[in-house]
């Protein structure tokens, strides 16, 4: 067998704290060999951070590695003095991280931040690395390098910044590239095209490369093999097809449930006949016109849907396209023009609204940090529209109870709750008004797989029991298609699509719908 | 509120700030009590003599312990550098969440001057008003408090709309609540924690812009022993006592040092993530 | 930066100057003096005094008395003082200019001394010189100007004799002499803004230092000393630009004292007579110029930092 290139051995870390050391990495083991990709996959506080920090040898100050070996083919890395770290990082193992819009000097135009690597890592001249960063950026599609060489950061889309990131870490021609959550902050049509360009560069190149992500289905498509990580500890390590068709470990059994997939739908029923909201050409400006400054253009145009009573409605789309501004319309936040029926009763706008239909319509966030007040204790969070809806303040306890959390949780703080906790009082709060359509505005997108998971089988219990309808507002095309009955698709403030669920692979659906159900991983096997 | 002083103990600065201003309190309060001499009653026997067993910081040029006057002119400073920023602060809190809680074009209109008016630096904008008013000791607490109003107002507007922009405040208009639920419930208590720490950081400018006043003749009048009068009548002594300029100009500083102390320790102990 | 963005900007001098004058002229016209009694003194003739009056317009509504005032004003012309009974605009545009001489000094010692101050406290975060950093911001800004001035020409002047006391004298007629009369008043001048400062440059090095694109940068192979130097530094550097010129409004401020106790002919001690002498027109004059010149020194900085700062887009 050949050498690895990337090899660590009873790897061990501790965090000292002021409650004492807590440790983050437990004995772990893993070989990449060249050539292969590793996919490294795990939820939030899992390790697998630490360990990239571990093998870039950028560890916080308070850590402490309590054992084990890193190494870098014959290279032990933890024994490595600091002066010659530069010699390795850049040179022989790259790192592309997750937020290209942070991982640029904002202040110095990209084509400096792409020679000025080459000129370190590959001691190239200043001209050799201009005409290197070139040629590289046009092997990455990016059309007219010269031109976007002099541009700064700030000038550019998150997904050429990307890109560019991209380019110069296999510029560098390193042995090893970390890649840490590379898709996650862009959109879902951009990731896609960059996995596309990850996996092009990978087969031309045959760099080793460690993939670091969130989430399972991604990872299984892109990886050589899977390594799964839970508290600290490497918890299954299996070949990618196999991860998925035959987890053997329970932890990876809950990962790979909890994966979101279309064709597994999660709603059987149908809705009623009866239209419960009807809204018809809303459109949402925020800004006016001010002195000296043209007004912007407005977040969305002459959007029109119903509603039915009982129906879930998938609203998806990318940032930008005006899917929040429909529930901001919908719940007041936000002035429009158009009109709102809702049980065929007109509704006014914005603050005018009347009680019975704040009553009926109830809305969750999507963070939860922030959609609980840090100066209110739980049970005051949700007595207050009990107590403004005409519910009885004692139902508190029960309101927890059906959100599957503990009646004593009245008497906590936000910041003593996790988020997926929180996000449950958030939902308690929406229903404690006995709603007949809740409105979901991405409320599963900052929490882990599993426990998004969760939020959604309580949501679909909470329907069961209440008959309640759903606007779902999500990026996420496998989620939704689990629960919805019918889906709306935006872009650019537009309506392009409204179908129903099972027409969404139709010969007719919008080029816009298509590309979006193509860029959406689906777990292999 | 037991929970916030625990805290707020655990801080290193916190603690000490807190151990200095619980000092001057006692000083403000029974300072007349504390002193060992009559701070008026004048010696020409024992004019500028230096620290000893008799005076301990020495005494000044008519022979009045510098202690004493030192113990007894807490009184006429740190009060009335407290009620500036107070008042200050109420003008300026009102205004910043109002103009917050209008937002648009009124808010635009009133932060624009609000701006323009911060463009007069405050010891000027303060001398202009004491000029008008006349000297004296309220005269000079009123025209700091004008000073400050508009500072005052900046912060509590940022925070006052940063809190705004939460999801729970939202959450409070979409249920249809009134304004005054959302100001006085949802909004408050959450602006108060940052306000609360620039108001005591604030307190100790306040304390040095009324001794400026009173240095050049503006704030408190003789005989009494504020502090920055003490510093000015000093001055022309330096050669033969410096110790009647040192000990009134430590006692500014270590009052100043005290409130900073305590803004910095409050503002970790206030931060809601450490409530555990 | 947009040709609308420029115009905003100068458009908002423009609202400045005008809340300023009206705040300022609405201040003095409350002052328990009466001009034509300050011009002719206790003992004039009820008729000196009306004729005195109507010349003045002192008769006039208030509004008509601010409208005039501002329209000699924009030319220049700010009246005559009741004091000394010459034109008060180019009296306190000469004395502003002695003013600035202090100040640019006191800005130029405080970068000095603040900068490297803040870089190293940041860069050595926690070790001794980042303790010592913090001790000294935190007893600079604890001692008014009044102090600190009375503090140093007791040790400079007084027990050292090193520096003159007191008195300016013009840089064009005796440098070195100017040099050593602006030495004390630099020194205190720049003391609270070195604390300040060193403070704010201390927290922007530090954000910086732990942001993601210096982390990039450090994980891509560069040299800690590149890293330093063209990543760090330049982005922790900008934002002084506008601190300081926030600062230059304290500044002004504390010239006010500095100026007093030093003798120094500048704005601020022209002020300060003209206070005390109730000399309405003088007072008019100084703070209106003084105000200005702080409105300008912001908007020079935020165009400054518009131009080094390419991430934010003015529209």
């Amino acid at each position: 067998m050949t050498t690895p290139v990337l090899s660590i051995r009873n790897y061990t870390l501790d965090y000292l704290t002021a409650g004492g050391p807590v440790r983050v990495l437990q004995d772990i083991a893993l070989d990449i060999a060249p050539g292969e990709v590793l996919g490294l996959v795990g939820e939030s506080g899992s390790g697998k951070s630490s360990l990239a920090w571990a093998i870039m040898r950028h560890l916080p100050k308070n850590a402490r590695e309590v054992s084990g070996d890193i190494r870098l083919g014959d290279t032990d890395l933890r024994a490595l003095p600091g002066r010659d770290l530069t010699r390795v990082r850049g040179r022989r193992i790259g790192m592309v991280f997750q937020d290209p819009s942070t991982s640029l000097n904002p202040t110095l135009p990209v084509g400096r931040q792409i020679t000025e690597t080459l000129v370190i890592t590959r001691g190239l001249s200043q001209a050799e690395a201009w005409t290197e960063a070139l040629a590289l950026l046009g092997h990455v599609e990016l059309r007219n390098p010269e031109a976007l060489m002099k541009r700064y950061p700030h000038e550019i889309s998150g997904g050429e910044k990307q890109r560019i990131l991209i380019a110069t870490a296999f510029g560098c021609r390193p042995e090893l590239i970390v890649f840490d959550e590379p898709t996650t902050a862009l959109d879902v049509i951009t990731g896609a095209r960059i996995l596309e360009l990850f996996t092009r560069l990978r087969a031309e190149t045959g760099v080793a490369a460690l993939y670091i992500s969130h989430d399972l289905a991604l990872v299984s498509r892109v990886a050589d093999r899977v390594a799964v990580m839970k508290h600290g500890k490497l918890v299954e390590e299996a070949p990618a097809d196999r991860i998925f068709r035959a987890p053997q470990h329970p932890e990876t059994q809950i990962l790979v449930d909890a994966v979101p997939r279309p064709e597994r739908r999660l709603v059987h029923d149908q809705p009623g006949e009866r239209v419960l909201l009807a809204a018809q050409d809303i459109s949402v400006r925020y800004a006016r016109r001010r002195l000296f400054r043209p007004a912007p253009p407005p977040a969305t145009q002459a959007v029109g849907f119903n509603v039915r009573a009982g129906e879930i409605l998938g609203v998806v789309g990318e940032s930008g396209s005006g899917k929040s501004s429909i529930a901001r319309a919908l719940t007041g936040l936000a002035d429009f023009s158009g009109s709102i029926r809702f049980d065929g009763r007109p509704i006014a706008a914005g603050r005018a609204m009347d009680r019975q239909y704040r009553r009926a319509v109830q809305i969750v966030f999507q963070h939860p940090d922030s959609s609980l007040n840090p100066r209110q204790k739980v049970g005051e969070i949700l007595a207050r529209p009990l107590r403004l809806f005409g519910g009885n303040v004692s139902d508190v306890g029960r309101l927890l109870e059906q959100v599957r959390l503990p009646a004593s949780f009245a008497d906590r703080w936000p910041h003593q709750l996790s988020g997926g906790q929180k996000q449950r009082v958030a939902i308690a709060r929406a229903f404690a008004a006995k709603p007949s359509l809740v409105i979901c505005d991405e409320i599963t997108a900052p929490l882990d797989v599993s426990v998004q998971a969760s939020i959604i089988e309580l949501l679909l219990t909470l329907r069961a029991e209440t008959g309640t309808a759903y606007l779902f507002i999500t990026h996420d095309l496998n989620l939704i298609r689990q629960i919805a009955h019918r889906i709306a698709v935006m872009r650019g403030g537009e309506l392009v699509d409204l179908l129903p669920i099972d027409a969404i692979d139709a010969e007719h659906v919008h080029p816009y719908t298509r590309d979006l159900i193509a860029a959406s991983p689906t777990p292999v096997g | 509120m037991t929970d916030l002083l625990r805290r707020l103990v655990r801080t290193p600065q916190g603690a000490i700030g807190l151990l200095l201003l619980l000092v001057l309190a006692a000083v403000c309060l029974f300072g007349p009590w504390l002193a060992p001499q009559d701070p008026e009653k004048i010696d020409f026997l024992g004019r500028f003599r230096p620290a000893g067993a008799e005076n301990w910081f020495g005494a000044d040029q008519l022979g009045r312990d510098v202690l004493s006057r030192l113990l007894v002119g807490a009184r006429s400073t740190i009060p009335m550098a407290l009620a500036a920023t107070l008042l200050g602060t109420v003008i300026g809190s009102v205004v910043g969440t109002a103009s917050a809680y209008l937002g648009g074009r009124w808010d635009e209109a009133i932060m624009r001057t609000i701006d323009a008016v911060m463009a007069v630096p405050g010891l000027l904008l303060a001398l202009l008003l004491v000029s008008t008013l006349g000297n004296g000791a309220t005269n000079a607490m009123v025209a700091i408090a004008v000073a400050f109003a508009p500072g005052m107002a900046r912060v509590t507007r940022s925070v006052a709309l940063n809190v705004r922009n939460q999801d729970y405040v939202k959450a409070a208009i979409v249920r249809g609540e009134r304004g005054s639920w959302i100001v006085f419930r949802e909004m408050l208590p959450n602006v108060m924690a940052p306000v609360v720490i620039e108001t005591t950081i604030r307190v100790s400018f306040a304390v040095m812009l009324f001794a400026t006043l009173s240095f050049l003749g503006l704030g408190a009048q003789p005989p009494a022993s504020e502090w920055g009068l003490m510093v000015a009548d000093a001055r022309q002594y330096v050669h033969q006592a410096p110790w009647i300029l040192i000990a009134p100009s430590i006692a500014i500083a270590v009052t100043a040092i005290a409130f900073n102390l305590l803004g910095d320790g409050l503002r970790d102990a206030m931060n809601p993530r450490n409530e555990r | 930066m947009s040709l609308s963005w420029i115009l905003r900007r100068l458009l908002l001098i423009v609202y400045t100057v005008f809340v300023v004058s009206v705040l300022v002229f609405g201040i003095t016209q409350v002052l328990p003096a009466d001009a034509a009694v300050t011009l002719l003194g206790e003992n004039a003739t009820a008729d000196a005094l009306a004729a005195i009056r109507d010349r003045l317009g002192l008769g006039d509504p208030i509004w008509m008395q601010y409208l005039r005032w501002v329209g000699h004003a924009v030319t220049g012309d700010f009246g005559l003082s009741m004091r000394t009974g010459q034109p008060v605009g180019p009296e306190m545009v000469a004395a502003l200019g002695r003013s600035l001489l202090l100040a640019f000094a006191a800005i130029a010692l405080m970068l000095v001394v603040a900068v490297p101050l803040g870089v190293v406290a940041a860069v050595r975060q926690g070790k001794l010189a980042d303790t010592l950093t913090s001790l000294v911001s935190y007893l600079g800004v604890a001692f008014p100007e009044f102090v600190t001035a009375t503090l140093f020409a007791m040790l400079l002047a007084d027990t050292l004799q090193w520096l003159p006391a007191t008195g300016y004298v013009s840089p064009f007629e005796d440098p070195w002499g100017a040099v050593r009369h602006l030495a004390l008043p630099v020194l205190t001048a720049s003391v609270i803004l070195v604390a300040h400062v060193s403070r704010m440059v201390r927290s922007e090095t530090l954000d910086v230092l732990h942001s993601d694109y210096v982390r990039a940068a450090r994980l891509k192979g560069l040299p800690e000393r590149t890293v330093l130097t063209r990543h760090a530094l330049r982005n922790a550097l900008l934002p002084v630009v506008t601190i300081v010129a926030l600062d230059v409004g304290y500044l002004l401020g504390g010239i006010i004292v500095i100026e007093e106790i030093f003798a120094i002919p500048g704005i601020g001690r022209q002020l300060m007579v003209a206070i005390t002498a109730r000399d309405l027109p003088s007072i008019q004059a100084g703070a209106l110029i003084m105000s200005a010149t702080y409105a300008v020194a912001n908007t020079l900085a935020d165009v400054a930092y518009a131009f080094l700062d390419k991430r934010i887009r003015y529209d």
